[in-house]
């Protein structure tokens, strides 16, 4: 039995062999190769292609980030799902979520209009952040908007290193807003290996925030879990 | 007859019995194709574009100014600077019906006084009909997408009683399994498919919050009507509203709510208050453009019903 995460960006398989957790990440629109030989009847489906790709059983990526949180941090409270068009806030506590898509400024596609116009990748973008010697205010209302405003501060004198911190501090305040009192925080998706926006995060909400191992995983391994109990 | 637009609800019984006939202009937008420019709420601003353009055919309007939607206001003014003869209504925030008797006989004035003061009692046993279909649909007997294309339409009854009174008869009863007993709060959906796709998802709606206020509020004269209108939840206090939502939720047994909010209103302020004291799980919903329910929000449905399993 496998569980097959197909989100907006990446798809993961993950399969657990001798209690070892073995997975795999490729392109969404790559998922068939991950698959290949793979009966339909032993797929566990979540994310936003769990409809259309061969499945025994779906999950909504929600359901699947709770049953995979808890499988790394079972005090987990509140799980910050950050993905490439949404991010979904779930309050495992009072059995609650939210989710933002109406603007892209919480979202990955944000960092990737940062990325996209320093011409780096994304992976990048945590390093660049550890040099910033100061962090300019970046206001937020609008992704696309907040590009035209780190422009300015390139104008004003600040580093490149340094408007990136601005824009994972942009970043990271618009999420802590959708996030509640909570003990334990666990965030997860793939813009999580972004250090420079955890640590923003951190410093926004004066709280420890946990991340698994490989937090790109986690739904795949929550709809397997979620099916296999 | 004169065919009198309105923009919230208005005693439709004080305008039958005026001689009028009442015209809801909400109703054709979720299944319109209308996308307005220069918007906020997309339900006023389509509104306000088509009674600009005289898309609705009708000789006046009441705009429900206060105790409603506030993008009313500027918006039903836009109406009237367009030359439409235009009535501004007035709910009273705190439920004095001396006032709201007031504001009755001045629209009174503007409809051209009282003719049929018969129409009130008639509207009166229309809307005792209209509460047994939302009992049924309690009890699993009516779909939830007939009871609510029903109660909606108590706005303005189709401007024909008769024709809609033999409409409510021919509503067909069914068994319905039913396993997510859910309330739906605050405005309702401008997507038309949405009681459907929420069926089609094991979340059967037994309450729709703003449709159920056009049921229960009627009268036998200006007097009855002002008192009893007074208490329409959405014109009072959030405190009035939700002590209301509390008892109701409770005796229709429900197992969760679903806020629906819409883009740009500023219902969508109230949810966090909602959130902190109705103590049922909660998913809000906003909406924006009219059509079908969107994937998106079908992924919130469809996560909600498995909350709900967990619960």
């Amino acid at each position: 039995m496998i569980g097959l995460d197909v989100g907006s960006s990446t798809a993961k398989i993950v399969r657990i062999e001798d209690g070892e957790i073995r997975y795999e990440i490729t392109g969404t629109h790559k998922w068939r190769d991950l698959v290949e030989g793979i009966e339909k009847e032993d797929i566990i489906s979540t994310g936003y292609f769990r409809h259309s790709v061969p499945h025994k059983a779906s999950v909504t990526e929600i359901t699947a980030a709770m049953f995979g949180a808890e499988y790394y941090f079972p005090e987990v409270e509140v799980i910050v799902d950050i993905g490439g068009q949404d991010t979904k806030v779930i309050d495992v506590k009072r059995n609650n979520f939210i989710i933002n898509d109406k603007c892209s400024a919480g979202t990955g596609a944000f960092l990737e209009f940062v990325a996209n116009y320093f011409k780096i990748e994304l992976n990048e973008l945590g390093s660049l952040h550890e040099r910033a010697k100061r962090i300019p205010h970046i206001n937020n209302t609008c992704g696309v908007f907040a590009v035209s405003e780190m422009i300015s501060q390139l104008v004003a004198g600040y580093s490149q290193e340094e408007v990136v911190a601005g824009m994972h501090y942009a970043f990271a305040r618009r999420i802590s807003f959708m996030i509640p009192e909570a003990g334990t925080i666990v965030l997860i998706g793939g813009t999580v290996k972004n250090k420079g926006m955890v640590s923003a995060l951190q410093d926004i909400l004066k709280k420890e925030i946990l991340i698994p191992e490989e937090p790109q995983i986690v739904n795949a391994l929550g709809a397997l879990k979620y099916y296999s109990g | 007859m004169p065919k009198i637009g309105i923009t919230a609800l208005v005693p439709p019984e004080l305008i039958f019995a005026c001689g009028g006939q009442p015209y809801d202009v909400n109703n054709v937008i979720p299944a319109s194709k209308k996308y307005s420019k220069n918007k906020l709420c997309a339900w006023t601003a389509i509104w306000q574009e088509m009674l600009v353009k005289r898309e609705f055919g009708i000789d006046s309007l009441i705009v429900v100014a206060g105790g409603d939607c506030h993008n009313a206001l500027v918006d039903g003014q836009k109406a009237a600077m367009s030359g439409i003869p235009t009535h501004f209504f007035f709910y009273p925030f705190d439920g004095d019906h001396k006032y709201m008797e007031s504001q009755l006989y001045s629209l009174c004035s503007f409809l051209g006084d009282i003719k049929y003061p018969e129409k009130f009692r008639q509207i009166k046993e229309l809307k005792k009909a209209g509460q047994l279909i939302d009992k049924k649909r309690i009890n699993g007997k009516i779909s939830s997408a007939e009871t609510f294309r029903i109660l909606i339409s108590f706005s303005d009854l189709w401007g024909d009683p008769d024709k809609f009174k033999r409409a409510i008869a021919t509503v067909q009863e069914n068994d319905i399994e039913i396993n997510n007993r859910i309330a739906l709060i605050g405005v309702p959906p401008i997507y038309h498919d949405f009681h459907d796709i929420a069926q089609s998802l094991d979340l059967q709606i037994v309450f729709d919050e703003l449709p159920y206020e056009f049921v229960r509020h009627t009268g036998t004269g200006i007097s009855e009507v002002a008192r009893d209108y007074c208490d329409y939840t959405f014109a009072r206090p959030l405190d009035f509203r939700i002590e209301f939502l509390q008892k109701e939720l409770e005796k229709r047994k429900v197992d969760g709510v679903i806020h629906y909010t819409q883009f740009a209103c500023h219902h969508m302020l109230e949810d966090e208050i909602l959130r902190n004291r109705l103590d049922y799980p909660m998913l809000t919903i906003q909406g924006d453009l009219p059509g079908k329910t969107p994937e998106q929000i079908k992924l919130r449905l469809e996560a909600f019903r498995e909350v709900l399993e967990r619960s």
